[in-house]
Protein backbone atom coordinates (compact mmCIF):
# COMPACT_ATOMS: atom_id res chain seq x y z
CA UNK A 1 0.00 0.00 0.00
CA UNK A 2 1.05 3.55 -0.80
CA UNK A 3 1.71 5.41 1.96
CA UNK A 4 0.42 9.00 1.72
CA UNK A 5 2.03 12.08 1.41
CA UNK A 6 1.58 13.47 4.88
CA UNK A 7 3.98 9.98 6.13
CA UNK A 8 6.82 10.06 3.52
CA UNK A 9 7.12 14.43 4.09
CA UNK A 10 6.96 12.94 8.08
CA UNK A 11 9.70 10.66 7.45
CA UNK A 12 12.24 12.91 4.98
CA UNK A 13 12.19 15.20 7.73
CA UNK A 14 13.30 12.46 10.25
CA UNK A 15 15.48 10.95 7.29
CA UNK A 16 17.52 14.64 6.99
CA UNK A 17 18.88 14.23 10.62
CA UNK A 18 18.43 10.45 11.86
CA UNK A 19 20.47 7.78 11.04
CA UNK A 20 18.84 5.47 8.76
CA UNK A 21 18.52 2.04 10.82
CA UNK A 22 16.57 5.02 13.11
CA UNK A 23 14.12 5.99 10.27
CA UNK A 24 13.74 2.74 9.99
CA UNK A 25 12.57 2.06 13.18
CA UNK A 26 10.33 5.08 13.21
CA UNK A 27 8.57 4.41 9.80
CA UNK A 28 7.63 0.80 11.04
CA UNK A 29 6.26 2.81 14.41
CA UNK A 30 4.35 5.26 12.05
CA UNK A 31 3.04 2.33 9.90
CA UNK A 32 1.74 0.62 12.67
CA UNK A 33 0.18 4.14 14.02
CA UNK A 34 -1.24 4.49 10.68
CA UNK A 35 -2.77 1.17 10.38
CA UNK A 36 -4.11 1.48 13.70
CA UNK A 37 -6.29 4.39 12.98
CA UNK A 38 -7.43 3.31 9.03
CA UNK A 39 -8.42 0.17 11.10
CA UNK A 40 -10.68 2.33 13.39
CA UNK A 41 -12.43 3.62 10.21
CA UNK A 42 -10.75 6.66 8.88
CA UNK A 43 -9.75 7.29 5.39
CA UNK A 44 -5.95 6.60 4.62
CA UNK A 45 -5.26 10.53 4.47
CA UNK A 46 -7.13 11.31 7.84
CA UNK A 47 -5.33 8.26 9.46
CA UNK A 48 -1.90 9.86 8.42
CA UNK A 49 -3.02 13.06 10.16
CA UNK A 50 -3.61 11.40 13.12
CA UNK A 51 -0.75 9.24 12.82
CA UNK A 52 1.46 12.11 12.56
CA UNK A 53 -0.03 14.01 15.05
CA UNK A 54 0.22 11.44 17.45
CA UNK A 55 3.67 10.73 16.89
CA UNK A 56 4.71 14.43 17.82
CA UNK A 57 7.12 17.02 15.77
CA UNK A 58 9.87 15.90 14.30
CA UNK A 59 11.81 18.66 15.90
CA UNK A 60 10.36 16.54 18.93
CA UNK A 61 11.65 13.11 17.99
CA UNK A 62 15.26 14.20 16.44
CA UNK A 63 15.81 16.36 19.89
CA UNK A 64 15.26 13.23 22.01
CA UNK A 65 17.75 11.57 20.16
CA UNK A 66 20.27 14.02 20.07
CA UNK A 67 19.31 13.95 23.84
CA UNK A 68 20.85 10.39 24.33
CA UNK A 69 23.49 10.32 21.40
CA UNK A 70 26.73 9.33 23.11
CA UNK A 71 28.31 12.37 21.43
CA UNK A 72 26.38 14.26 23.58
CA UNK A 73 26.89 12.39 26.75
CA UNK A 74 30.87 12.67 25.94
CA UNK A 75 30.68 16.65 25.57
CA UNK A 76 28.71 16.64 29.12
CA UNK A 77 31.63 14.94 30.83
CA UNK A 78 33.89 17.10 28.71
CA UNK A 79 32.25 20.44 30.04
CA UNK A 80 31.70 19.25 33.86
CA UNK A 81 35.80 18.14 33.72
CA UNK A 82 36.92 20.92 31.54
CA UNK A 83 37.01 23.84 34.00
CA UNK A 84 39.10 21.47 36.83
CA UNK A 85 41.48 20.70 34.23
CA UNK A 86 41.74 24.22 32.92
CA UNK A 87 42.11 25.33 35.68
CA UNK A 88 45.44 22.93 36.79
CA UNK A 89 46.63 24.02 33.67
CA UNK A 90 46.11 27.79 34.24
CA UNK A 91 47.85 26.90 38.17
CA UNK A 92 50.42 25.48 36.65
CA UNK A 93 51.57 27.76 33.72
CA UNK A 94 51.03 31.04 35.77
CA UNK A 95 53.56 29.46 38.86
CA UNK A 96 55.88 28.15 36.29
CA UNK A 97 55.89 31.67 34.49
CA UNK A 98 55.19 29.97 31.58
CA UNK A 99 55.49 33.38 29.21
CA UNK A 100 59.22 33.22 29.88
CA UNK A 101 59.28 28.94 28.06
CA UNK A 102 61.31 29.28 24.93
CA UNK A 103 58.13 28.92 22.58
CA UNK A 104 56.94 30.20 19.17
CA UNK A 105 54.24 32.77 19.52
CA UNK A 106 52.36 31.24 16.96
CA UNK A 107 52.29 27.49 18.32
CA UNK A 108 50.05 29.63 21.62
CA UNK A 109 48.25 31.10 19.55
CA UNK A 110 47.57 27.55 17.19
CA UNK A 111 46.73 26.14 20.98
CA UNK A 112 44.69 28.85 22.15
CA UNK A 113 42.71 28.96 18.95
CA UNK A 114 42.37 24.76 19.18
CA UNK A 115 41.09 25.35 22.79
CA UNK A 116 38.31 27.98 22.06
CA UNK A 117 36.89 25.98 18.65
CA UNK A 118 37.02 22.79 21.08
CA UNK A 119 34.80 24.66 23.78
CA UNK A 120 32.47 25.89 21.00
CA UNK A 121 31.91 22.75 20.07
CA UNK A 122 31.20 20.99 23.28
CA UNK A 123 29.09 23.87 24.12
CA UNK A 124 27.19 23.09 20.83
CA UNK A 125 27.18 19.40 21.40
CA UNK A 126 25.69 20.06 24.98
CA UNK A 127 22.70 22.61 24.23
CA UNK A 128 22.50 21.72 19.86
CA UNK A 129 18.91 20.52 18.76
CA UNK A 130 20.19 18.38 15.90
CA UNK A 131 21.19 14.94 15.44
CA UNK A 132 23.59 15.26 12.86
CA UNK A 133 25.24 18.57 14.68
CA UNK A 134 25.32 17.31 17.89
CA UNK A 135 27.40 13.99 16.84
CA UNK A 136 29.74 16.19 14.41
CA UNK A 137 30.21 19.00 17.01
CA UNK A 138 31.00 16.13 19.99
CA UNK A 139 33.28 13.93 17.97
CA UNK A 140 35.17 17.10 16.69
CA UNK A 141 35.14 18.95 20.38
CA UNK A 142 36.16 15.62 21.81
CA UNK A 143 39.12 15.35 19.02
CA UNK A 144 40.36 19.07 19.87
CA UNK A 145 40.60 18.54 23.41
CA UNK A 146 42.34 15.03 22.98
CA UNK A 147 45.06 17.18 20.59
CA UNK A 148 45.55 19.75 22.80
CA UNK A 149 45.88 17.31 26.08
CA UNK A 150 48.27 15.17 23.58
CA UNK A 151 50.17 18.45 23.02
CA UNK A 152 49.95 19.83 26.79
CA UNK A 153 51.61 16.25 27.93
CA UNK A 154 54.20 16.10 25.31
CA UNK A 155 55.31 19.89 24.94
CA UNK A 156 55.39 21.22 28.77
CA UNK A 157 57.49 18.71 30.02
CA UNK A 158 60.08 19.26 26.86
CA UNK A 159 59.87 23.05 27.45
CA UNK A 160 59.63 23.65 31.25
CA UNK A 161 62.82 24.31 33.46
CA UNK A 162 61.28 22.49 35.81
CA UNK A 163 58.57 19.99 36.58
CA UNK A 164 56.41 21.34 39.94
CA UNK A 165 53.47 19.39 42.13
CA UNK A 166 50.99 21.74 40.18
CA UNK A 167 52.35 21.30 37.10
CA UNK A 168 52.46 16.93 38.08
CA UNK A 169 48.89 17.62 39.02
CA UNK A 170 47.45 19.17 35.81
CA UNK A 171 49.74 16.49 33.39
CA UNK A 172 48.09 14.01 35.27
CA UNK A 173 44.86 15.75 35.00
CA UNK A 174 45.29 16.22 31.13
CA UNK A 175 46.80 12.33 31.02
CA UNK A 176 43.14 11.31 32.50
CA UNK A 177 41.33 13.17 30.34
CA UNK A 178 43.49 11.55 27.05
CA UNK A 179 42.34 8.32 28.72
CA UNK A 180 38.71 9.04 28.78
CA UNK A 181 38.68 10.71 25.52
CA UNK A 182 39.92 7.54 24.25
CA UNK A 183 37.33 5.32 25.23
CA UNK A 184 34.31 8.23 24.61
CA UNK A 185 35.56 7.75 20.89
CA UNK A 186 34.92 3.88 21.47
CA UNK A 187 31.50 4.16 22.61
CA UNK A 188 30.78 6.81 19.47
CA UNK A 189 32.31 4.48 17.02
CA UNK A 190 29.91 1.88 18.70
CA UNK A 191 27.01 3.64 18.37
CA UNK A 192 27.86 4.89 14.72
CA UNK A 193 28.70 1.02 13.80
CA UNK A 194 25.46 0.56 15.54
CA UNK A 195 23.62 2.94 12.65
CA UNK A 196 24.95 1.67 10.17
CA UNK A 197 23.27 -2.10 10.82
CA UNK B 1 -1.02 12.16 32.01
CA UNK B 2 1.74 14.90 30.53
CA UNK B 3 5.23 14.06 29.74
CA UNK B 4 6.66 16.23 32.14
CA UNK B 5 4.64 14.39 35.11
CA UNK B 6 6.25 11.56 33.83
CA UNK B 7 9.54 12.56 33.95
CA UNK B 8 11.68 10.20 35.86
CA UNK B 9 8.98 7.59 35.58
CA UNK B 10 9.14 6.65 32.01
CA UNK B 11 12.10 4.52 32.07
CA UNK B 12 10.73 2.34 34.49
CA UNK B 13 7.27 1.75 32.87
CA UNK B 14 9.10 0.94 29.73
CA UNK B 15 10.91 -1.83 31.51
CA UNK B 16 7.57 -3.24 32.93
CA UNK B 17 5.95 -3.22 29.67
CA UNK B 18 9.00 -5.63 28.08
CA UNK B 19 8.81 -7.56 31.28
CA UNK B 20 5.61 -9.98 29.61
CA UNK B 21 8.55 -10.59 26.82
CA UNK B 22 9.74 -8.47 23.95
CA UNK B 23 7.96 -5.92 22.24
CA UNK B 24 8.69 -3.19 19.21
CA UNK B 25 8.52 0.35 19.90
CA UNK B 26 4.59 0.45 18.95
CA UNK B 27 3.37 -3.06 20.82
CA UNK B 28 5.65 -0.76 23.76
CA UNK B 29 3.01 2.35 23.23
CA UNK B 30 0.01 0.23 22.93
CA UNK B 31 0.83 -2.17 25.96
CA UNK B 32 1.57 1.20 28.41
CA UNK B 33 -1.60 2.92 27.17
CA UNK B 34 -3.75 -0.41 27.90
CA UNK B 35 -1.89 -0.58 31.08
CA UNK B 36 -2.34 2.98 32.17
CA UNK B 37 -6.11 2.85 30.66
CA UNK B 38 -5.46 5.19 27.66
CA UNK B 39 -4.12 7.89 30.46
CA UNK B 40 -0.45 8.08 29.18
CA UNK B 41 -0.37 11.32 26.66
CA UNK B 42 3.14 11.11 25.23
CA UNK B 43 3.95 11.52 21.66
CA UNK B 44 4.47 8.51 20.12
CA UNK B 45 7.82 9.32 18.68
CA UNK B 46 9.70 10.10 22.16
CA UNK B 47 9.06 6.58 23.08
CA UNK B 48 11.84 5.16 20.75
CA UNK B 49 14.65 7.96 22.15
CA UNK B 50 13.87 6.13 25.67
CA UNK B 51 14.45 3.01 24.61
CA UNK B 52 17.20 3.77 22.90
CA UNK B 53 18.98 5.19 26.25
CA UNK B 54 18.02 2.17 28.03
CA UNK B 55 19.37 0.07 25.22
CA UNK B 56 22.54 2.12 25.91
CA UNK B 57 22.14 1.61 29.70
CA UNK B 58 22.41 -2.71 29.24
CA UNK B 59 18.73 -2.51 30.57
CA UNK B 60 17.08 -3.98 27.39
CA UNK B 61 18.65 -5.16 24.15
CA UNK B 62 17.13 -5.00 20.66
CA UNK B 63 16.75 -7.05 17.60
CA UNK B 64 16.02 -6.44 13.96
CA UNK B 65 13.58 -8.25 11.80
CA UNK B 66 11.56 -8.06 8.64
CA UNK B 67 7.64 -8.03 9.31
CA UNK B 68 5.85 -7.07 6.10
CA UNK B 69 8.57 -5.38 4.40
CA UNK B 70 9.59 -3.57 7.29
CA UNK B 71 12.47 -3.48 9.40
CA UNK B 72 11.32 -3.78 12.57
CA UNK B 73 13.41 -3.42 15.99
CA UNK B 74 12.34 -5.41 18.69
CA UNK B 75 13.23 -5.48 22.61
CA UNK B 76 13.65 -7.70 25.33
CA UNK B 77 14.54 -7.37 29.05
CA UNK B 78 18.34 -7.99 29.98
CA UNK B 79 18.71 -9.51 33.62
CA UNK B 80 20.13 -6.01 34.52
CA UNK B 81 16.89 -4.70 33.47
CA UNK B 82 14.76 -7.30 35.59
CA UNK B 83 16.70 -6.67 38.27
CA UNK B 84 16.63 -2.63 37.82
CA UNK B 85 12.95 -3.12 37.55
CA UNK B 86 12.31 -4.95 40.59
CA UNK B 87 14.27 -1.83 41.99
CA UNK B 88 12.31 0.82 40.92
CA UNK B 89 8.96 -1.19 41.66
CA UNK B 90 10.32 -1.02 45.14
CA UNK B 91 11.24 2.38 45.24
CA UNK B 92 8.31 3.45 43.81
CA UNK B 93 6.05 1.75 46.24
CA UNK B 94 7.73 3.28 49.44
CA UNK B 95 7.61 6.94 47.51
CA UNK B 96 3.95 6.50 46.93
CA UNK B 97 3.11 4.97 50.21
CA UNK B 98 5.11 8.15 51.75
CA UNK B 99 2.83 10.82 49.52
CA UNK B 100 -0.03 8.98 50.17
CA UNK B 101 0.61 9.37 53.76
CA UNK B 102 1.46 13.21 53.56
CA UNK B 103 -1.67 13.56 51.29
CA UNK B 104 -4.11 11.47 52.07
CA UNK B 105 -3.47 10.75 55.34
CA UNK B 106 -3.40 7.18 54.86
CA UNK B 107 -1.25 5.40 57.26
CA UNK B 108 2.60 4.55 56.70
CA UNK B 109 2.57 0.85 56.19
CA UNK B 110 4.17 -1.34 58.64
CA UNK B 111 7.21 -3.57 57.78
CA UNK B 112 6.18 -6.75 56.86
Amino acid sequence: MAQPCLITGYLSALSAQLPAPVVAELADGLGETHLHYLRQGLDPDAAARAAVAEFGEPSLVIAGFAAVSPARRVARRLMATGPLVGACWAAALITGRAWAWPVQPAVVLLAGLVLLASIGLIVSAVAGPGYRSVVRAGLAGCAGVTALDAFLVVAVPLTAPAIGWLTSLALAASLTRLMFSARSLRWCLADAAFNLR
Amino acid sequence: MRGEELKGHLDAMLLAALESGPRHGYAVIEALRQSTGGKLDLPTGTIYPALRRLEQAGLITGSWSVVAGRRRRDYELTSAGRQALSGRRADWRDFSAMVNAALEGSPWPSPA
